[in-house]
């Protein structure tokens, strides 16, 4: 074969899989949180107190990372219609709770918990608004 | 922000109602005829005082969720900056107060009035939205657009034909009397 046909095929290959690498990447989707290892565990009380006694060191600790909270259930909230499920999780300060908002398909995994019970919740951590608020949630124990 | 909110809702309470909750739904739709671009919010925190006309949303930047890694990645880090501006707020009051009956149950149009700060921009913003009243529940549905330029969010001429000028944003929380 001569010379500028290899050239023109190795040409035409890498634009293939550079299209297809691009194509993949383009159309990835976020990573299921629920099969990530979580980087760090706490209880709700010691994500709070972080956040509240120095913010900023705690979004360098704990923002975009995928971390498993314990806590005691405060409140349940589920609507139906829209298949939205988050859950508050007591951090023992009045003002500041942990909010977990979860995975439109775990909605039946939430109708079974009920409130003063412990769990471990995993999530994204998207930083504090009132509450530090977790996104992206499954249960793990 | 957060002060203010906290302030806001430690305030002593007689007749004042104030309505509350964390888990308001905020979404955008800033896509084309090439591009389907949206994002949802699931946690976004809503309080309103039924006495004074009070009210407050916020949201944090990187609660949006997204159904592709890369549009996620782009609009935090190219678009919103959010590790800069890590938060959305709207201060404002209900301008028409009046014509709601908050013990009455129906669907109220409601006119607010206040400061909508995105992108560390804040910008005078009044629209329209409902509230309807189910027993002690209200829930606060508004829908408007904003200018993408008027709060600093620059798009490369080289993605202009796949992302708006203009970004639809629709509220939805379910807000449930502070007790």
């Amino acid at each position: 074969m001569p010379t500028w046909k290899k050239i023109l095929i190795g040409f035409s290959l890498i634009a293939f899989f550079g299209a297809a690498a691009g194509y993949y990447l383009y159309n990835k989707k976020p990573a299921d949180v629920r099969r990530l290892q979580p980087d760090l565990s706490v209880t709700a009380n010691f994500l709070i107190l972080a956040f509240n006694s120095d913010e900023a060191a705690a979004n360098l600790k704990y923002l975009d990372k995928v971390i498993a909270v314990k806590g005691i259930i405060a409140d349940i909230k589920i609507d139906s219609s829209t298949g939205q499920a988050s859950v508050i999780l007591d951090s023992g300060d009045p003002l500041s709770a942990v909010t977990c908002s979860f995975y439109n398909d775990e909605i039946g995994a939430v109708q079974k918990l009920s409130k003063g019970t412990e769990v471990v919740i995993k999530g994204k951590c998207t930083g504090k608004l009132m509450d530090v608020v977790l996104n992206n949630c499954s249960i793990i124990q | 922000m957060i002060i203010a909110v906290v302030f806001f809702l430690l305030q002593p309470s007689f007749a004042q109602k104030r309505y509350f909750t964390k888990t308001g739904t905020v979404s955008f739709r800033a896509g084309t005829a090439v591009e389907d671009i949206d994002g949802l919010n699931k946690s976004a925190t809503c309080v309103f005082d039924a006495s004074s006309g009070d009210i407050q949303f916020a949201i944090l930047i990187k609660g949006f969720e997204f159904k592709s890694a890369l549009m996620m990645e782009h609009f935090n880090e190219n678009y919103m900056e959010s590790d800069k501006f890590s938060k959305s707020i709207f201060k404002g009051k209900i301008i028409n107060l009046d014509k709601i009956n908050f013990l009455k149950d129906g669907t109220y149009p409601v006119k607010v009035k206040g400061i909508l700060e995105i992108h560390g921009v804040k910008k005078e913003v009044e629209t329209n939205g409902q509230f309807k009243v189910l027993g002690e529940t209200v829930i606060a549905i508004a829908e408007f657009e904003i200018v993408l330029e008027d709060y600093a969010i620059a798009v490369p001429s080289l993605v202009k034909d796949k992302i708006s000028k203009t970004a639809r944003i629709k509220v939805n929380c379910s807000n449930s009397i502070l007790k």
